[in-house]
């Protein structure tokens, strides 16, 4: 059956919306205008002085592979784990006294008394384990997708030396709250160290700041945890994203690209 | 992978890319999707788990059974099971070292240009013979309980005082160490000393009490606990002879 | 090639650069990048250095024994061990502190040479295999550790498991009837002493060299 349509009546001119015009000659014509060109030029003179925009449409808009999946997202899920991790952890420095006489009753300050302590201790104490867990689902994935070979070798060494890194922030992290299973932990890591022939005596001594567990064993563990690692980490994860926005995200190992023809005869 | 198989996968993967879609929004959008999920979970893990701090350090103590997160139960699990003493520096060092070194140079000596994973048998098979083990020994690490504590039911037969005396022979039991050596059920170590899980099938109470007086070397005499104590004697008899 | 790059001669002016001086050797270019990498490397070991030893520091610092008085010679006996607890690190409370178990030498069962330090016999607690707090359990007469399974006997020889050696001692002296504690030493499975090792490092046969003593072992 043929459907007839009734042409819509125009609206009254006074209902009728009206088009937005750019400013004219005599400037913007409004706050919002005014506020979004303001914006137009900061961006401008940034990028006139730094030209970081070809950079960032380098990164943002280079392509991804068809069939890209969840399993893509683990890595920059496990580099927000570090983020969150970084945050929480600075925070927790405001409160923290890496002392052995008073490092417990600081955690038990932030945990007790603090406002949001508990909240916030306890991300950075579950987030060290999501960030576990992610890191290594980012290299079973890695592994099974075939993901680690030519030409990402080094990205996968990189990966490597990033999950030791993840172990020695949470091993160092261990010690800080001074209860009892950090510190019978940390006793059995260093000794674990000091197994090594002929270095691990030195080693543990060193990690240790002496023969014995001591007055700046707790502060130096600190500053490994609060500096030193989380430095390392972010340099590599730096390097480790370079290389993956520069040799690109890997498809799924499954995929084909489907040839065109005049490709396959040019081929021959 | 040689240079025709390396030219083959750039044009491939170049194809590939060609038919993509720009990392932004499209690929974002899943990543801040992921991100969003990971601090819902880290949120939701401290407000329910929360950050209970445990007692205070303690290196006086001999008392304490010390046990370390789960991510490390794995290597504690390890380090448990390498019982000879010349092996120690093998499991602590030798083990993750080398470890650490496959990983590192994994690229180096898989080196086919095979990448999906069903035409990767020995690579496969290990990855998920890793995984399996790591989960296996996470798993006995989180289940290894403290040598002076036995964790089973009691027999349903017994009632009133037999029950009573079964339990503190439990108790004695525990307390005396026999787990360093022994294995009762899921409890104790595996050796130097046989299983216990069902002594009482091999040996009458009797026996068991004549072992316990007099064993033979290395496990120490219990004669002392006889005579001072032979009601706490009496029931780590009455506690073995029911292991059945 | 051209004359320009033979390197045979020393001289600027025979490998024919232009605007060379008599009798020169190194050229402008080749002395800039000399001064740039050796001042380089001067800059970064100027802070490397200093930053690496002081963290390397406490290696080699060692501290003084100390005696500690931990009670008189009547509180202990040849047949069981007392449990006690002194400072063995300074000026950080609880923390500092270790316990040893502790009892009179008997001749019968205790075989090594007898001196003035071992007239009483200090056994630490920490477990030889990886550092965990080992417990005397009365009934069986052993030392057993919570961790990994170590099992020593009544003198603290290894009697199961993985631990590498005996349990530390601590040197002990009798003063007016009363006992003092002292240092903390190794000993093999001859119960002879060695220097403070940390756990998992033995000393019997080749261990004592693979695990030398270290630079931070108490004066006496």
């Amino acid at each position: 059956m043929p459907r007839f349509r009734l042409p819509t009546p125009s609206r009254p001119a006074a209902l009728q919306s009206k088009a937005k015009r750019p400013a004219g000659a005599n400037g913007p014509s409004g706050p919002v205008e005014t506020a979004a060109e303001g914006g137009i030029h900061v961006v401008d003179w940034l990028d006139e002085r730094t030209s970081l925009s070809g950079g960032l449409r380098w990164m943002m808009f280079r392509k991804v592979p068809k069939g890209t999946n969840w399993f893509y997202t683990l890595g920059s899920a496990t580099m927000f784990a570090f983020l969150s991790q970084a945050v929480t952890g600075i925070f927790l420095a405001m409160y923290y006294d890496p002392s052995p006489t008073r490092a417990y009753e600081s955690v038990r300050y932030i945990v007790n008394d603090a406002f949001l302590g508990e909240f916030v201790r306890g991300m950075h104490r579950w987030g060290s384990s999501v960030m576990v867990i992610l890191i290594c689902l980012h290299m079973a994935r890695t592994f099974f997708f075939g993901a680690y070979k030519y030409p990402r070798e080094l990205n996968w060494v990189i990966g490597v030396a990033l999950l030791i890194l993840t172990f020695a922030m949470s091993f160092t992290g261990y010690l800080l709250p001074f209860d009892q299973r950090s510190y019978w932990a940390t006793i059995v890591g260093v000794n674990i160290n000091g197994t090594g022939p002929l270095v691990g005596p030195y080693l543990s001594d060193f990690l240790r700041a002496g023969p014995e567990f001591g007055a700046t064993t707790l502060s130096r563990f600190y500053a490994i945890h609060m500096m030193l690692v989380p430095g390392l980490i972010a340099a590599l994860m730096g390097a480790h994203l370079y290389l993956v926005a520069k040799l690109g995200t890997t498809a799924p190992p499954w995929m084909r690209a489907e040839r065109e023809k005049s490709l396959i005869e040019d081929e021959v | 992978m040689n240079q025709l198989e390396k030219e083959e996968y750039l044009r491939e993967y170049a194809l590939l890319k060609a038919k993509g879609k720009p990392f932004f929004p499209y690929a974002i959008a899943k990543d801040s999707a992921m991100a969003v999920i990971t601090l819902i979970v880290i949120i939701l893990m401290s407000l329910i788990l929360g950050a209970e701090l445990g007692p205070k350090a303690d290196p006086t103590t001999t008392t304490y059974v010390p046990r370390p997160e789960w991510y490390f139960f794995f290597l504690f699990e390890v380090l448990r099971i390498i019982k000879p003493p010349e092996f120690v520096p093998m499991a602590t060092i030798g083990v993750p070292t080398l470890c650490m070194i496959l990983l590192f140079l994994l690229p180096f000596y898989d080196r086919s240009a095979e990448r999906r994973p069903e035409r990767r048998p020995i690579a496969t098979a290990a990855g998920i013979l890793t995984i399996f083990a790591m989960a296996y020994l996470t798993f006995l690490g989180a289940n290894a309980g403290s040598p002076n504590e036995i964790d089973m039911a009691p027999p349903a037969d017994l009632k009133g005082a037999a029950l009573t005396e079964w339990n503190q022979g439990r108790l004695v039991v525990a307390q005396s160490g026999c787990l360093a050596c022994h294995q009762i059920g899921e409890n104790g170590n595996h050796g130097p000393g046989p299983r216990l899980t069902h002594i009482a099938r091999n040996l009458p109470a009797a026996a068991i009490a004549q072992t316990l007086r007099n064993p033979t070397a290395p496990m120490p005499s219990f004669q002392r606990l006889s005579d001072t104590e032979p009601e706490k004697f009496n029931a780590m008899v009455q506690f073995l002879g029911s292991l059945k | 090639m051209s004359d320009k790059h033979k390197k045979s001669s020393p001289y600027t002016a025979d490998r024919g650069i232009p605007g060379a001086f008599e009798g020169e050797t190194v050229t402008r270019r080749r002395f800039m990048n000399v001064t740039a990498q050796g001042l380089g490397g001067v800059a970064v070991a100027a802070f490397a250095l200093p930053a690496l030893g002081f963290a390397l520091g406490p290696v080699f610092e060692r501290t003084k024994m100390q005696w500690q008085d931990i009670g008189p010679l009547s509180d202990f006996n040849e047949d069981e061990y007392i449990p006690k607890v002194f400072t063995i690190v300074n000026g950080i409370g609880t923390a500092g502190e270790t316990t040893a178990y502790v009892r009179l030498r008997n001749p019968e069962i205790d075989t090594e040479p007898e001196d003035e330090y071992n007239r009483v016999i200090a056994i630490s607690t920490r477990c030889n295999h990886l550092g965990c707090p080992v417990r005397f359990t009365p009934a069986a007469g052993r030392f057993l550790c919570p961790c990994h399974g170590g099992v020593y006997d009544f003198r603290g020889l290894r009697a199961g498991g993985p631990p590498v050696r005996p349990l530390d001692r601590f040197y002990t002296r009798i003063e007016d009837s009363r006992v003092l504690v002292g240092a903390r030493y190794s000993v093999n499975s001859e119960l002879k002493r060695f220097s403070p090792r940390d756990p998992g490092q033995p000393v019997d046969g080749i261990g004592q060299y693979l695990y030398p003593a270290r630079f931070s072992t108490p004066e006496k």
